[in-house]
């Protein structure tokens, strides 16, 4: 893959980490699970990016965190606050409708294309 | 263990106190989690790896920017330093020959004094400028630090978001108007040799004669004391040409109002120039015996050449006039 295009999908994807996380924050979960939850949906994220992202979500008071020490290592768990939930649906609304305005878009393209 | 440790070292002393301890709790928690129990050191690098440069992971964690001045101060910044240092070094230079004038003995060679008016000017030049420059950018660089907004967006030389009034505040520069930067230079340095040569005249402006192989200043031109008894309306008239040379840098084209204060400027130094020059004293009778020795001709010099010196002065102001006001009424 080209550097350029390794670059622009880079960022086409930023906008959407915050998204991902927060629609994974439904349930409580802790760094690492989070990881693989991503990356199992097919989500790969930094984690260099995505443990700083969570703590910036959590000052923007969108998650809100709790440190377990039952278990043998103490982990800190994130979840959706009620003001988190309420920017999720928002967002989510907002993504569908970017993807639709998108796909308008591209398909308009194929349609204008030369032959 | 051993690698962990000084990953999480290098990343929590990146950030601020109080948010350390709970950093590195995670960090550590965070990093476990990626490993097996019991795993090699092979396995410890593969899981730092994938966490990345600790710096950059730090970047993530802190709200400090990670330059010293980011994009929206950055305009406003150069904008500051281009405006500022000029004109911080012309006042510089302006002390420094003033300075030196004023603590002339009279005793010095001129040409040393002359040398160290140019370094001093010349270091004087440079570290004030390095000094405007480092407080400039201090300034900034807290600004930066300390501006709460979150706003990213660049901010004007007016500390404002930028509006469509803005554009009415800068004027639009015509090729043909503009005052160019060597044309403000040239003037501040022509007022820095008059200073010097006005005060200097009776060790500059003269005859040279080779006097035991070497070339020395025999005879001054002017009389020194007829020449200074005029120090008030030269420095009114000085002081006027520094206030146009600023005027002109900060006005930066020609304008109908910048060729009528140029035309101040020109009567009023014009009316000086008339005023000491036909003064009969001023030149030095001494210089007058000279030239008539050496030329064995009697010279009417008071008469005619003072006439003709003065209408020439008057010529090329005339000159000077018409060219501000042709520039500044070219319309396109």
């Amino acid at each position: 893959m080209s550097k350029l295009l390794s670059s622009l999908i880079t960022e086409l994807r930023r906008g959407t980490l915050t998204l991902a996380v927060l629609s994974q924050l439904k349930t409580p979960q802790y760094g690492y699970s989070l990881v693989q939850l991503l990356e199992k949906s097919g989500v790969s994220i930094d984690q260099s990016t995505l443990y700083p992202l969570l703590r910036r979500l959590e000052k923007q008071e969108l998650v809100e965190s709790s440190w377990d020490t039952t278990e043998s290592r103490p982990r800190k768990y994130y979840v959706l606050s009620e003001y988190g939930i309420e920017i999720l649906e928002q967002l989510t609304g907002e993504w569908e409708k970017t993807t639709r305005e998108l796909q308008t878009l591209l398909k308009g393209d194929v349609e204008n294309a030369p032959d | 263990m051993h690698l962990i440790d000084i990953y999480i070292q290098e990343v929590t002393r990146r950030l601020p106190e109080k948010n350390r301890e709970d950093i590195e709790l995670e960090l550590r928690s965070t990093i476990e989690d990626m490993l097996p129990e019991n795993y090699s050191e092979k396995e410890a690098k593969e899981a730092l790896a994938s966490l990345g440069n600790p710096a950059l992971l730090a970047s993530g964690y802190s709200d400090q920017p990670m330059q010293l001045i980011g994009p929206r101060y950055f305009d406003m910044y150069v904008t500051l330093l281009k405006m500022i240092i000029p004109m911080v070094a012309i006042i510089t230079l302006i002390v420094v020959i003033t300075e030196n004038i004023i603590t002339y003995n009279g005793e010095e060679a001129i040409l040393g004094t002359m040398l160290s008016v140019v370094g001093h000017g010349f270091w004087g030049i440079i570290s004030s400028s390095i000094h405007t420059f480092f407080w400039i950018t201090l300034v900034i660089a807290i600004l930066e630090r300390t501006d709460a907004s979150k706003d990213k967006s660049p901010l004007t030389p007016n500390w404002k978001e930028w509006t469509p009034d803005d554009l009415k505040n800068i004027p639009y520069i015509r090729k043909e108007k503009k005052i160019s930067k060597a044309d403000i230079f040239g003037s501040f340095f022509w007022i820095a040799i008059f200073v010097v040569v006005y005060f200097n005249a009776f060790r500059l402006i003269g005859v040279y004669e080779k006097v035991e192989g070497k070339l020395q200043f025999v005879i001054p031109t002017f009389n020194q004391e007829v020449l200074h008894s005029y120090w008030l309306i030269v420095l009114f008239m000085l002081l006027l040409e520094v206030a146009f040379a600023f005027y002109k840098l900060i006005a930066a084209q020609w304008t109908t109002k910048l060729a009528i204060m140029n035309t101040v400027r020109i009567v009023v130094s014009t009316i000086v120039f008339i005023i000491i020059f036909n003064n009969n004293s001023l030149i030095n009778p001494e210089f007058y015996m000279y030239l008539e020795d050496l030329f064995h001709f009697t010279f009417e010099l008071q008469g005619p050449v003072q006439l003709g010196v003065i209408l020439m002065w008057v010529i090329l102001s005339v000159i000077d006039v018409v060219q501000g006001f042709r520039k500044a009424n070219i319309k396109r």
